[in-house]
């Protein structure tokens, strides 16, 4: 496993003795410990790392020749594949000109430092930003969006450290709110999870934080990252919140999770692990009331499930996110439903019986967590998949038809949010895209 | 012929400290192990202890679980204090997977 160290400060490489998997599981034969014992013995005495003092310093520029323009953007295509800097699809080089460009998005200076990349620590900057949306297909005014997403990613209430190496194939998912969503074309509504050419954003912005995953911060498969299945990680999830669809005394996501100030362009950072959609309404002759309860009972109900994904944020992250269309919101509280009472009716309908949650084998896993307040949670019976029901976030997407709900399974250690913010020049970039896209 | 330039999108790294330096010899040394008790560590670090103890005359090995064990622990400053606190001259950390 390469990274483990880096992100510490610490040269990229370690004294570790590796084996294969099977001898970390019950039962396993461990009498390859003896026979390697003086690969441990030599780690002690003689290792040395072979790249102290190195890395440091500037990225350099790449340059490739051929024949012709095409051949010359397939080199660029294949060098990238070759240095594991690509995701497989197609990519823009990130030329001197196209960075440059990117660069118009963004408020800071290029060289501004914004952390580094967990875990092999690569240097981000405004810069790696702009280079990674290039290389995406990426335009100006995704760059604010970009940065504070990045911004949010490094902070360490996110997770992303351990989420970047661990084997559970977390993904990021980014809720925007405020009017930077409407206007840099990112969808909310129909489609919201993509692709959606008429509403690229999503897809250029959640592309380019997997490159910066894995290109900074060493998350490639298998070697830098033991994520199993490495689900949805193309182009993460990002989206809008449809607050032209919020129902009266709704609040926006971003003013209720982090405290923004409603209009706020802000950007809001969990993980998650799985996604699905859940049907939602009736389908013969129900009462509304019916109909709002029974897709109430089948949300809580396909939450109520003893894989204890939510452990990763259960004191202060998010079980999971929650999209429901504005149309579903909007009759919910016509109803008399309350943001505040679908939260308490998911966490106490979601909740584990104690047999039901021995017999999966859930106690060892969390009575060796590193949150008190989850240890102390075994002993309530049902237990509850999360410690509180604010945890839970519930956005407002998704195309105005009230069928479907969908749940995006945390595995969010925290919500992180970030204001966005925005350059002198972003009412140009956004003409500027007018022109080239045709009207949003 | 067409040329492109490109920026190295795999950016820099930075190396603000350096790793602990090796002991010349095992023989005479006293030895700690961490261990975060997952992936059978509770089964391979007492073998390991027991080869050094046969194979380096005059080495100490600490109990496996002289310092607090488990992933919720072995990361913290505190963790990190009673090692150096121990004296030990080398540590052994596992099990990773």
């Amino acid at each position: 496993m390469t990274n483990a160290v880096a992100g510490l400060g610490l040269a990229p490489d370690a004294a570790m003795v590796t084996f294969p998997i099977e001898m970390f599981l019950p039962g396993s034969d461990i009498g390859p410990v003896r026979a390697r014992k003086q690969e441990f013995y030599d780690g002690l005495t003689r290792w040395r790392s072979a790249l102290a003092g190195d890395g440091a310093g500037e990225a350099p520029m790449l340059r490739v020749e051929g024949t012709s323009a095409e051949d010359a953007f397939a080199r660029v295509n294949h060098l990238m594949l070759a240095n594991r800097w690509g995701d497989g699809l197609p990519l823009w080089p990130p030329t001197r000109e196209r960075v440059d460009w990117i660069l118009r998005g963004s408020a800071q200076p290029r060289g501004r430092k914004l952390g580094t990349f967990p875990p092999r620590g690569g240097v981000t900057t405004v810069e790696s930003c702009a280079v990674a949306l290039a290389m995406a297909g990426g335009r100006p005014e995704y760059l604010p969006v970009l940065v504070a997403v990045v911004e949010a990613f490094l902070d360490p209430e996110s997770g992303s450290e351990t989420l970047q190496a661990a084997s559970g194939s977390a993904f990021p998912v980014v809720i925007v709110n405020g009017p930077i969503g409407a206007r840099i074309r990112l969808n909310a509504g129909f489609g919201c999870l993509g692709p959606d050419p008429q509403r690229p954003a999503g897809a250029s912005i959640g592309r380019a934080l997997r490159l910066l995953q894995q290109n900074l911060g060493g998350a490639l498969p298998g070697i830098g990252t033991m994520a199993n299945y490495g689900g949805l990680r193309y182009t993460n999830v990002v989206f809008a919140e449809d607050e032209a669809s919020l129902p009266a005394g709704w609040t926006p996501h971003g003013t209720e999770r982090h405290g923004f100030a409603p209009s706020t362009s802000s950007i809001s950072l969990a993980f998650a692990s799985g996604a699905t959609n859940i049907r939602r309404r009736g389908a013969k002759k129900e009462t509304p009331e019916e109909d709002a309860l029974q897709g109430m009972h089948r949300m809580a109900d396909f939450m109520r499930v003893p894989n204890m994904a939510g452990l990763a944020g259960y004191e202060h992250g998010a079980p999971g996110i929650l999209m429901i269309p504005g149309v579903v919101a909007q009759t919910m509280i016509g109803l008399g439903w309350t943001k505040t009472s679908i939260r308490e009716f998911l966490w106490q309908h979601s909740r584990i019986p104690a047999e039901a949650l021995h017999r999966a084998g859930c106690p060892a896993w969390i009575e060796i967590d590193t949150s008190k307040v989850v240890r102390e949670s075994l002993a309530l019976d049902p237990w509850p998949i999360t410690a509180q029901p604010d945890n839970f976030v519930i956005v407002v997407a998704g195309g105005g038809h009230p069928t479907n709900s969908y749940w995006l399974q945390g595995y969010s250690p925290g919500v992180v949010g970030r204001r966005i913010e925005l350059p002198a020049s972003f009412e140009g970039l956004i003409a500027e895209a007018e022109r080239d896209l045709g009207p949003a | 012929m067409v040329r492109l330039e490109f920026h190295d999108p795999s950016g820099a790294t930075e190396v603000t400290q350096a790793h602990a330096p090796r002991v010349a010899a095992l023989a005479g040394k006293r030895i700690g192990f961490v261990s975060n008790e997952q992936w059978q560590a509770y089964r391979m670090l007492p073998l390991l202890k027991g080869l050094l103890e046969a194979d380096f005359p005059g080495i100490e090995v600490l109990p496996i679980d002289a310092f607090p064990q488990g992933n919720a622990v072995i990361g913290s400053e505190e963790t990190a204090a009673l090692v150096k606190a121990s004296g030990v001259d080398a540590v052994v950390i596992g099990n990773a997977a």
